[in-house]
Formats: structure tokens, sequence, C-alpha cells
């Protein structure tokens, strides 16, 4: 008697998410994942260290600042060093010639490397924010002693602002997870979708002047071409709402949730085209 | 009870591989026709480059045919589900190495969809049927060639699977490990199992095979039932104690007075991997 019933075989979350969390198992005890994570924490740690040389900016200011550039940085990095390898370790030590032989669907190999990817981030980005917020409530907390007259309206930063930063961050790094995958569903080599990842993420992280040129060329097809690459390529800048942070401004909150919107919008594209393009990959 | 159709059918399967920008191909299979009845260990051999492997993924829905068509129990192989009746051990196997053995054995019976109720109890019989449950604590990466081999046939086991396929199970393993998978094979055939088995090995090919395929250059060379190939119909040989020399003069002299030739007289040989078998110790 078999012990699987066969019919139909539809779309199964459940082996998806056996696939991400094979995929987020196998991540974590590589030491790329560790040794970035120990630079990042040690970064945003050393914020304290450097608050003379604030730039004129509240040191406050300057520790949020800090924080999230070493996030942006080292989440960056994780984002496409790790997303390429794990995809190419299936490939090379043709693990998934075994995994692909079994009754699953690409679209659940891919959105399970993606979502496994998603979590690692995830983790990078609990622990990285968890510590700035740390080391901001504490420096906040001495200078509310050391001046309490400047704090006289309470605490200046807002922490539930850093939270929100913190998962559009993590958002843009799901995004920039999705063109990697979707890039190494056609590349042979593990070192052309990195480099290319990187291309890609310095292109997103300028695309706004792009969008901002389009107004401003006069030739037709040269500004649809311009509008066209505004749309390929997401707008990374819109996930960089720090600058509020400690200004005593608040985020919008319902901005927050149109830029997370956009990114998930993104990773549900990108990710399909990721899932036809591996279709026909030959393994 | 055997179904009526064909464990695998193959029609008029072509499969070209572009191996210049130019569109220059190689043709890896061309032509072939094949089909497997139920219950049968069916041999595809052939040497380096005769397409065995091709035809092996696109049985298993990892390369799509150029031309032609592939069905496993009557499903077209492209389908998810002609892959739930196919259990696959690759050439080589390599498996996630940080999983214990049993860990990887229950992954890959979760993704197949081994229900909960029967998960365990039905992983703790592969493994056990593969004699490994002393090392299913282990972690694969610690794994010898032969129990690699081992865990590889459990987890394409698990899902007891109808058909099942090995790339050269024996490839690299000492003779005792090749010994015990062609025992594993039989016990295979034994319970009603079809199996799909390519070797360079063909000694150990003849021995479980039931019928064998010859491919070279992607061609079907020649098929049929091993007797039939092998066997020389018109020849028989007599296996008797030794005969003093008066004795064989005399028996030559009573076949050919009843019209019989001696053809030859040889001393049997014992095969060699029996003799290593006889004097190593079995695992």
């Amino acid at each position: 008697m078999s012990v699987v019933s066969v019919s139909s075989v539809p779309f199964s979350l459940g082996r998806l998410g056996l696939i991400a969390g094979n995929t987020f198992l196998e991540a974590v005890r590589q030491k790329l994942f560790g040794f970035l994570l120990f630079l990042s924490v040690g970064l945003v740690a050393s914020a304290q260290f450097f608050r003379e040389f604030n730039f004129g900016s509240s040191e406050l200011k300057f520790i949020a600042d800090f924080g999230f550039g070493a996030l942006v940085f080292f989440g960056s990095a994780l984002t496409i060093a790790t997303t390429a390898q794990l995809f190419f370790s299936e490939i090379e030590n043709r693990t998934a010639l075994t995994l692909l032989a079994k009754p699953i669907w690409r679209a659940e190999f891919i959105f399970g490397k993606l979502l496994g990817v998603f979590a690692v981030i995830g983790i990078f980005c609990a622990l990285t924010v968890g510590l700035l917020i740390a080391l901001l409530w504490q420096r906040e907390s001495q200078l509310m002693r050391f001046d309490p007259e400047a704090f006289a309206g309470g605490r200046i930063i807002q922490y539930g602002d850093l939270l929100i930063v913190g998962t559009l961050q993590w958002i843009k790094f799901g995004v920039l997870a999705a063109i990697v995958l979707l890039v190494a569903s056609f590349s042979n080599t593990n070192l052309f979708t990195v480099v290319m990842g990187f291309f890609v993420l310095v292109i997103c992280h300028l695309q706004y002047l792009a969008s901002d040129a389009w107004r401003h060329v006069d030739s037709v097809i040269g500004a649809l071409a311009v509008r066209l690459l505004g749309v390929v390529f997401p707008n990374f800048q819109l996930f960089n709402l720090a600058d509020s942070i400690g200004q005593g401004a608040g985020i919008d909150g319902a901005l927050a949730l149109r830029v997370a919107a956009y990114g998930f919008f993104y990773i549900g594209v990108i990710g399909g085209l990721a899932v036809y393009s591996f279709r026909h990959r030959e393994i | 009870m055997s179904s009526p159709v064909a464990a695998i059918s193959i029609q008029g399967l072509i499969k070209d591989f572009a191996i210049t920008l130019r569109g220059v191909k190689l043709r890896a299979v061309d032509t072939l026709n094949l089909e497997v009845a139920e219950g049968q260990v069916y041999g595809l051999l052939g040497p380096n480059g005769s397409g065995k492997s091709t035809t092996i993924k696109i049985i298993l829905g990892l390369l799509g045919p150029t031309h032609g068509e592939v069905k496993v129990f009557g499903v077209p192989s492209g389908r998810v589900e002609a892959r739930c009746k196919v259990g696959y051990l690759p050439e080589a196997p390599y498996f996630y190495r940080y999983l214990s053995g049993r860990e990887l054995v229950r992954f890959y019976a979760r993704v197949c969809g081994v229900k909960k109720p029967t998960l365990k109890a039905r992983v703790d019989e592969v493994i056990d049927w593969v004699g490994l449950s002393g090392a299913a604590e282990r972690r694969v990466g610690t794994y010898s060639k032969g129990m690699l081999q081992r865990i590889g046939l459990a987890q394409a086991l698990v899902h007891d699977p109808k058909l099942i396929v090995l790339d050269e199970p024996t490839a690299g393993v000492d003779p005792v490990g090749s010994a015990e998978m062609c025992e594993l094979i039989r016990k295979l055939k034994n319970q009603g199992k079809t199996v799909l088995i390519t070797s360079h090995l063909l000694a150990q090919i003849e021995d479980v095979c039931d019928r064998v395929a010859i491919l070279d250059r992607g061609r079907l060379m020649i098929e049929g039932a091993v007797g039939d190939l092998v066997g020389k119909r018109d020849r028989q040989a007599l296996i008797v104690d030794p005969l003093p020399p008066e004795d064989l003069a005399a028996l030559k002299v009573w076949l050919e007075e009843r019209g019989h030739h001696l053809n030859a007289v040889e001393q049997p040989r014992a095969r060699l991997d029996q003799v290593f078998l006889d004097h190593v110790a079995r695992r």
C-alpha cells in the first residue's frame, strides 16, 4: 500500500515552508552569516564611541544614522551573498537534483528559497535594530539624567519609528533577494549572480534620479525609456525613512504602509519572474 | 497484480543541447523508444556520454524533451504528478551535510507528502531497511560513500514509490557496499517494485536485471532480456568432478559416437568479487 495518495499535486504552502525552513537552517549555519552579523553588531555598538564626530547633527541622530548605515551596508551584502550562495549550493552540490525529482513545483522551490532568505535577513535586521534601540535608549537615558531640561517634553527618539524603519529595510532586502534569485534562475555562476546583484542594488538606489529625470527629457522615446527604467527597477530610496528619526518628527504610518506594499508588490512580481525563468532551467 | 500501463514509456525521444551561442546542437538522445514494464528491474547501459543520465533526467522531469514523449505510469514526465510514484537516487549523491540521516529522510518524506501519523514509523522503517539504524542520528556529512548511497536509497523509498530510478548506485562504492546494494535491489524486485538502474559495472547489472538496453551516442543499440542477450543457446556446459585424462578421452569418443562435439574443457573460475566478499566481513 502506498503511503502517499496521488491524483493531482496542488501548490503546497507546507512544502514551501519545508524548503524555507531548510534554507534558513543552512544559512544560519554558514560562517558568512555569523561574520556579517558580528561586523554589523560590532559597528552599531561602536557608534557610541564616535559620538564626538556627529557632524553637527544631534548625538542621538548620529547614533541612529550610524546604526542604520551598518544595517543597510551589511544587510545588502548579506542578502546578495546569502541568496546567491544558497541557490547555487543546491545546484552545484546537486541537492536540487534530488529535491526537484520529488513531487514539488518549481515555484515552491523558488519561493521557499526566497522565504528562507527573508527569514535569515529578518533575524539579522531584528538583532541589529534591537541592539540599536538598546544603545539609543541607554544613551538617551544618560542624557536625560545629565540635562533634564533638554528632555522636558519626554524622549526625543520615537522607538516605534526605529522598528518601522528596520521593518522597511527588511522588506527592501526581500526585494533585493528576489532580484538576486531572478538573476540566479538563469545565471550559470555564483560570481556572475553576486556581481549582478550589487550592480542592480546600485541602480535601485540611484533609480530615483531616473524618476526625476524623465520629466525633463525632451524626446518622447527617451522620456518613456527613462520612465520604464523607473518602473522596472524598484526605487530603494523610498524605503529610507530614517531621516526623521532623532529630529522629533515621527514617521507617517500611512506612508510606511504604502512603501511596505510597494516592496511586497515587487517581491511578488520579481519572484514570479524568477519562477518563470527557473521553470525552463535544465537541472 | 501488474498494471496494463507501462512503468516507463519512451516514444521517439530526442534531446538536443545547444553547445554554442550560434545554435550548434549536440544530440544527446536520438529517437529513443523504450518500454519498461511494471515489476521489472531494467538496466540502462552505455559508455560515458551515451545519453543514460539525460534519459533519466527527462524521465524525472528535470529536463524537457526536444521531441518525443515520455510517460511514467501513463502520466507525462514533465508533470509534477508523474513524480509521485517515483523514487530517485542520483549518481554520487550529496545531501544536506548538516542534517542527521533521520532528519534527512524525514525532510524528504514530508516533501513527498507522507502523512504525519505514519511519518515516524515510515522513516524508521526505511532507515532500518537500508541498514542504517545505528547511524541514523549521525550527521550526513560524516557518512562514508556506501552509507551515503544507502541513506540515498532510504530517501528514495520513503514515500513507497512504485518506480525507483538508481543512477550508478554502486559507483565509487567498495565491493561489500556494491553487493549490499545489489541485495537491496533484489529485495525491491521481490516487493514488486519497478527498478530502472544505470551502471558501468556490467557484471552487477547482469546479476540483478531482467532486461537491459544498451545506448551509444544517444541511440538504442540493443534491448532485450538478459538471458536472451548473454546466453548461448547452441551450447551447454556440464560441471563435473575432475576427470582423469583417459576418462576425458572416453567421454569425447562417447560424445562423437552420438554426433556431439566436445568444444572446450575448462577449469571453472570463481568471480573475483565473490572471492573478495567471501574473505571480507560484511558490515
